[in-house]
């Protein structure tokens, strides 16, 4: 072989060889090359979860390391590019060993439906495993085991403006009645009854919510398994009619042009007294209170009735999840965080530093809390999941924020809107 | 044995060299590009045809089931024509806007420099941005409405974007208003190309300004007409940012786009096969009225 053949015959490889390297090292930068510290290295734990979580567990991810003698690699994002993160770096096996899984099956990483995937670590046997409460345990996992941990739970509640309450002489409402009472007293004062900001869609869904805790979740706490066999449909179930059909009753009560005013702008209205209430979840209550001068003072939560009878009310519940990634070489080290989180000193520290309620265990510790005066519906197990986290897609619920918004601006009516609930319900049981 | 000439040799590698070097220099672009771009782009083409829900050996061959889909769907329907109705408005009132912003100041007025600057400032901020700032704006309490009531003109007060009927509308005069002065820059750099000679020529032939504008002025600014047309319905057919920020495609399905409905059911629904349908169908759509556009333009290009 003459020298100039082999001049010819290296100049490929060793143009293969740069160019390799330098879509690998742009491939690491991309992210898409998992760079850990490789298998079953127990100096780094890697975590990714929303910044409301990473609020809660800052101080707990010191003392971690402190105890363990191990690094934890935190990232975190808000939690609609977290879902779409999450998915591919799922599916390309770049995902971190903690990772944040929404409840039951309400996207496509969620609970439920990575469970069923085994995309997440069985952790049936760990300790907290047999303490989640009945709402909770149902949207933890994929039916058979459990795979998700409660890191903290949210509740949909109602705040109500102290000062404007006080000047109009209105008691907090206990029943559906007295709640349109209550909003017939604060129209006939010339303020909005409820601040609703519609826009988009997101706030119109925990209304419905809401209604539906009380009115067909506490009467029929099955009625997600018979719909999911087909037994039964949000039109066939009069309690999903009588759902909407007080959302529209409620409408007359919303911010004016309401489908057209963003959620902080309604909540602003609350907080300088223009409106007596709004709903909200539990985790948006500091930013409201950031609204007034008085902070958390100007405000007070209730539980929204649904019915005319009080004891009947029901409290819409949502656990905030952590979950471990099966394909971690560090599944063991990232299910004793979990353990660790799980440990009631933490879970206190966890509900204490974001004011929510605690994910295990119980509420007594968080009495100081906002959420004080709807503890006792959580005591006495008077909470349901929120609807949609059961439905069998994302589908079901995006259809619910759209043509939700059609049924309150009048261009379709309840039973429409039932029919393409439906609909998109059946495209997830096939 | 004779040695072979050496000069020869020299002259050999030194053609292998030259011809070898620039490709190597592109292959690791290349190779970016291939990942990057290339293979997403088939793969993605691939998907459209499964029912692929985002997890790894997860698609399964449907055929043209995504397709029928998009097409029998209503919302997935209502987003199409509203993606139709937005390029077309925005590609005709967008590009006469801009082509009056550069008529007008393309004069000797004393503040043009200031004025230009003003009306190109806001393509150079982010849709994002935009669709949160006019979002604010177009509160039923925001400071449009509050200006209308506060100059004695209150009954022209709207939910601009709350209400179906209207809501598209507003957002597509959000993007005209962000992306004029994009077009005007096209346009004035198209008419300060145009040599004054030829004006005045026509000028002396007797030809009045609207003449001088539509037998000179119009036929000159063709090129720039192409590149501002083609722009605008290629940005618009695809647009994402501004819907999303200001409406989310809302009021119910009143502003929904097809990269809106492509967004939400490949992130939200987790149907990744049926997105990627949408996207080959979008890319086609932009495809093809790209390439009318351009040889219809071209054609009065040559012609004029």
């Amino acid at each position: 072989m003459s020298p100039n053949h082999m001049a010819r015959r290296h100049r490929p490889a060793r143009a293969g060889l740069a160019a390799g390297l330098t879509t690998l090292l742009a491939l690491s930068g991309c992210g898409f090359v998992n760079t850990g510290d490789g298998d079953g290295d127990t100096a780094t734990l890697t975590t990714y979860t929303s910044p409301e979580q990473n609020t809660g567990l800052a101080d707990l991810y010191a003392a971690y390391e402190e105890r363990e003698g191990v690094t934890v690699d935190a990232s975190h994002a808000a939690a609609e590019e977290l879902n779409q993160q999450l998915r591919v770096q799922l599916t390309s096996g770049t995902a971190p060993d903690v990772i944040r899984v929404s409840p039951g099956y309400s996207s496509p990483v969620s609970a439920g439906v990575l469970g069923e995937a085994d995309e997440l670590a069985d952790l049936s046997d760990s300790a907290w495993a047999g303490q989640l409460d009945e709402s909770t345990a149902v949207l933890a996992g994929d039916g058979e085991r459990t795979v998700a941990y409660p890191v903290g739970r949210n509740a949909i509640v109602a705040a109500y403006n102290k000062e404007v309450f006080e000047e109009l002489s209105l008691e907090v409402p206990t029943t559906w009645s007295e709640l349109l009472a209550v909003c017939e007293e604060l129209e006939a004062a010339g303020k909005t009854p409820i601040a609703a900001g519609l826009s988009g869609g997101v706030y119109l869904q925990f209304f419905v919510y809401a209604l539906a805790g009380t009115l067909v979740h506490a009467e029929q706490p099955d009625l997600d398994e018979r719909m999911r066999a087909g037994e039964t449909s949000f039109a066939d179930e009069a309690a999903w009619t009588e759902v909407f059909e007080k959302l529209t009753e409620l409408n007359e009560y919303f911010t004016p042009d309401a489908l057209g005013v963003p959620a902080d702008q309604a909540q602003q209205a609350l907080a300088r007294g223009e409106a007596g209430m709004t709903l909200l979840v539990s985790a948006g209550l500091p930013q409201l209170f950031d609204y007034a001068a008085e902070g958390s003072d100007a405000f007070e939560v209730f539980a929204l009735p649904a019915d005319d009878d009080p004891d009947a009310t029901v409290l819409p519940t949502a656990p905030d999840f952590l979950a471990v990634n099966a394909a971690s070489p560090r599944v063991d080290e990232a299910r004793t965080f979990l353990d660790f989180l799980a440990e009631p000193e933490n879970v206190e520290s966890y509900a204490t530093t974001l004011g929510v309620l605690p994910g295990v265990g119980e509420t007594a510790q968080a009495a100081d809390s906002p959420l004080a005066p709807v503890l006792p519906l959580v005591d006495e197990g008077r909470t349901a999941p929120y609807a949609n986290y059961l439905w069998p897609n994302g589908d079901t619920q995006q259809t619910l924020l759209q043509s939700g918004q059609q049924l309150l601006a009048g261009e379709i009516g309840v039973p429409a809107l039932l029919d393409q609930l439906d609909e998109q319900y059946a495209k997830g049981t096939r | 044995m004779t040695a072979p000439p050496l000069p020869a040799r020299a002259g050999r590698r030194r053609r292998v060299g030259v011809r070898g070097a620039p490709w190597l220099f592109v292959v690791p672009a290349l190779l970016v590009y291939g990942v990057v771009v290339l293979y997403p782009t088939a793969a993605g083409g691939l998907y459209a045809f499964t029912d692929w829900t985002g997890r790894a050996g997860d698609a399964n061959f449907v055929g043209l089931d995504n397709f029928r889909r998009l097409f029998n769907t209503e919302s997935a329907r209502s987003a199409l024509v509203n993606t139709l109705t937005i390029a077309a408005a925005c590609t005709i009132v967008q590009t006469a806007a801009g082509l009056g912003l550069a008529l007008a100041l393309n004069t000797r007025l004393r503040s043009r420099n200031v004025l230009r600057t003003l009306f190109f400032a806001s393509a150079l901020l982010p849709p994002v941005i935009i669709g949160f700032l006019w979002q604010y704006v177009l509160t039923p309490t925001g400071p449009l409405n509050t200006a209308l009531s506060d100059v004695g003109l209150g009954a022209l007060r709207q939910n601009w974007l709350g209400d179906g009927s209207l809501a598209l509308w507003s957002v597509i005069g959000v993007i005209i208003w962000q992306n004029a002065g994009l077009t005007m820059v096209i346009y004035l750099a198209g008419l300060q190309g145009i040599p004054p000679e030829v004006h005045e020529a026509a000028a002396i032939d007797g030809a009045g300004p609207w003449q001088r504008f539509r037998s000179v002025t119009l036929p000159l600014l063709l090129p720039a007409t192409t590149i501002a047309l083609s722009l605008t319905l290629i940005g618009s057919l695809k647009l994402f940012d501004q819907v999303f920020a200001m409406t989310g495609g809302g009021p119910g399905y009143a502003t929904e786009t097809l990269s809106v409905v492509m967004y939400k059911e490949a992130f939200v629904s987790g149907e990744f096969g049926y997105s990627a349908a949408i996207a080959l169908v979008l890319t086609m759509i932009v495809f093809a009225f790209a390439m009318i556009q351009l040889r219809t333009l071209r054609r009065f290009e040559v012609d004029s």
